[in-house]
């Protein structure tokens, strides 16, 4: 919780801040070996980070990028060989965060036809699951294709079952805390695959 | 004299906004809503530093049991909304987020008297629900005078009749108190006296702060409702 | 982001032009709806409706009044709604909005064309009548608030307490009956892309449809009509969705209290 104790020592905590030698817990999250994981809270982008974004205005040089963020996010159109027009929905990856937060990506690939689905940026790696197990099953059962980034945007594309995708990508995002997540993800799936056809 | 009216507080009951919390105190029916961090505007407004925090307190039309409400904040609300809004500032790590807005908005759905404590009380727990980071989750009790004797939490009734009334917003971790207001007539005793009962009185409410946090993951839901019932 | 639009216009319409929705759902189905009457006391009449993850209160007062000039033994209804800044990444504070007008002024349409409230008895003595207050508070936005609001005012009529009114002044806290309504008002709302169109738009289908059209029914009639948005509807389309709104608007009654 806010406020709470997790060391009596001046740790250095990601999530957390230090009082008069002790540190707190800013978020609400879990806390395990050391480690802080919020369970909520707004992306806070990184470079290297790959994200899914959304061209919202064309400009002269390049591309502003929606992504989720309170802060732009702008694509020079140096870095890519296609062009983009305002609504086509890329991946990229963060290259650069500036003092003032905003935010440059490049190394894009435009996404072919689908849908936005958006999650809380905490649970995306948990529906990309270890060695992107979680993101294959979802693909399989539903014939889809799925993006996920890490600022919360996931794609999901193809002539697939998208609805069903999505159902999919939010149940994990509710239930991104619990254990035992991947095999009642399956089971769903393979559950409403029979009936959805 | 130390007894709290019934206190609910539900967590994560809205879809759109960030973060939500309902709250039910005595008959008073609040919500809260939050958005943020997001791009601050008017663009004139932002702060290179920091996030600027914003808050609204409301009362609906047919909040009251007397007439029905007109539109547009009366003074009242907005220094609510002003007094509210510090004691946030006072806790949200705001330097994370430069150039960004976070909006805290109150509804009083239903009102009986201590709104502006059961206000405080929701605002925390959906800022806390957006995941929005803060030094604290701050609680929120008022303390009065009721012939003679200090109690703590009054109703309607009480606080129109009373000889002062005393709201009070902590920050559990150090205790600082972060909204601080008082009227009517007391000694320095009955004040110190009144202190410690809110002080008492806010532990409580902050255990109902946590668990309406820790119900959100123990029971979680795809599809959010306000069930006021 | 609203240049967004065109994005989410050409999205929606490929997946309409296959005969599907988003959620799955089919052209005339609702999402799931679920209603609360009488949740505050402090309002003569209250209830909560939500329709998805549209969220809409309703709360009725009442107060004394002067009556209109040229209806002096009629008593005054008046119908407002407020989009709150809480409800939606999209709604601002401040005054009410042009959306926020229509939607009041919708709804209060429908119960008023219906006269399910018999505002005559509202007559106290000269120079005073009651005047009843329906305020729409917009919770959660999620599309469709124009059902979801009549179905709230609705459930908060029929849930509504009379107050007691004792030499020309209302006794609060104390009731004399409850509020009689002759008949229960509901909506349909749709929305319309391209040649399709569909009933109870969800928020993304709102964000990229060309218009929308709500029909306000009665067990027996039509009773208010709204069209929004810069498309258009034919005849043909406007007698088809008059039947199903019909159809649809039993469904919704059925639903209601009492």
């Amino acid at each position: 919780m806010p406020g709470e104790l997790l060391s009596d020592r001046a740790d250095r905590i990601a999530y957390a801040f230090v009082d008069n030698g002790k540190a707190y817990s800013t978020v609400v999250g879990l806390f395990a070996e050391g480690k802080l994981v919020p369970l909520e809270g707004p992306y806070e982008p990184l470079p290297e980070d790959y994200i899914v974004g959304i061209v919202a205005e064309v400009k002269f040089s390049g591309y502003s990028v929606d992504m989720n963020t309170a802060y732009s996010a702008f694509l020079s159109s140096r870095e890519i060989r296609e062009r983009y027009s305002m609504g086509d929905a890329i991946f990229a990856k963060v290259s650069m965060v500036d003092e003032v937060r905003s935010v440059e990506v490049n190394d894009a690939k435009k996404l072919p036809e689908g849908r936005l689905v958006k999650v809380s940026s905490v649970k995306i790696p948990r529906i990309i699951g270890k060695k992107n197990s979680m993101v294959d099953t979802i693909k399989s059962a539903t014939g889809c294709d799925i993006f996920a980034g890490r600022n919360g945007y996931v794609w999901i594309a193809g002539k697939g079952n998208a609805n069903l995708a999505e159902q999919a990508v939010r149940m994990i995002e509710v239930q991104a805390h619990t254990t035992g997540l991947t095999d009642r993800v399956a089971a769903f799936l393979k559950s409403e695959s029979g009936k959805q056809q | 004299m130390d007894e709290l009216r019934p206190v609910k507080i539900v967590a994560r009951v809205l879809n759109d906004a960030d973060g939500s919390a309902y709250i039910e105190w005595g008959k008073n029916k609040i919500l809260a809503g939050v958005y943020g961090p997001s791009e601050c505007v008017p663009r004139h407004e932002q702060s290179l530093y920091r996030a600027v925090v914003r808050c609204r307190y409301n009362m609906a039309p047919f909040s009251g049991m007397e007439e029905h409400g007109r539109s547009g904040p009366s003074r009242r609300s907005k220094e609510l909304s002003k007094v509210i809004k510090e004691s946030f500032e006072n806790v949200i790590i705001s330097e994370n987020f430069p150039k960004t807005q976070i909006e805290i908005f109150v509804e009083v759905l239903q009102s009986d008297g201590g709104t502006r404590c059961a206000a405080v009380t929701a605002a925390a727990v959906a800022l806390a629900d957006a995941g929005i980071p803060m030094k604290d989750m701050i609680s929120a009790v008022a303390v009065c005078k009721i012939d003679g004797k200090m109690a703590v939490d009054p109703g309607k009734e009480e606080d129109n009749f009373g000889e002062s009334d005393m709201p009070i917003a902590f920050s559990p971790r150090t205790g600082e108190l972060l909204l601080y207001q008082m009227d009517g007539l007391l000694t320095r005793d009955e004040l110190a006296e009144g202190l410690k009962l809110a002080r008492d009185a806010s532990e409580k409410i902050r255990k109902l702060q946590v668990d309406a946090i820790k119900k959100v993951y123990e029971e979680p839901k795809e599809e959010r409702f306000l069930i006021v019932k | 982001m609203e240049s967004i639009n065109e994005v989410k216009r050409d999205s929606l319409l490929a997946l309409l032009s296959a005969g599907k929705r988003a959620d799955g759902r089919g052209m005339h189905d609702y999402r799931k709806i679920t209603l609360q009457p009488g949740v505050t006391q402090n309002a003569e009449g209250s209830a909560i409706a939500t329709i998805g993850k549209s969220q809409v209160m309703a709360g009725i007062k009442f107060d004394i009044a002067k009556p209109f000039p040229d209806r002096p033994t009629e008593g005054v209804l008046s119908t407002s709604a407020d989009l709150l800044p809480l409800a939606s990444h999209l709604f601002e504070t401040g005054p009410p909005g042009d959306e926020s007008i229509e939607l009041a002024r919708v709804v209060d349409r429908g119960i008023r064309s219906a006269n399910i409230i018999d505002l005559n008895s509202f007559f106290i003595e000269a120079e005073k009548v009651l005047a009843l207050y329906i305020d729409i508070y917009v919770l959660d936005h999620d599309g469709n608030l124009i059902d979801a609001s009549s179905l709230a005012s609705m459930a908060a009529l029929l849930s509504c307490r009379m107050p007691k009114i004792e030499e020309g002044k209302i006794i609060r806290g104390e009731y004399a009956g409850k509020l009689p309504i002759k008949e229960k008002v509901v909506t349909c709302t749709f929305g319309k892309l391209g040649e399709r169109i569909f009933l109870d738009p969800a928020l993304d289908e709102e964000k990229g449809m060309d218009c929308r059209l709500t029909f306000a029914t009665t067990s027996q009639h039509i009773c208010a009509g709204q069209k929004g948005g810069w498309g258009a509807f034919s005849e043909k389309d406007l007698l088809h969705l008059a039947d199903i709104s019909m159809e649809k608007g039993a469904e919704l009654r059925a639903l209601l209290p009492g």
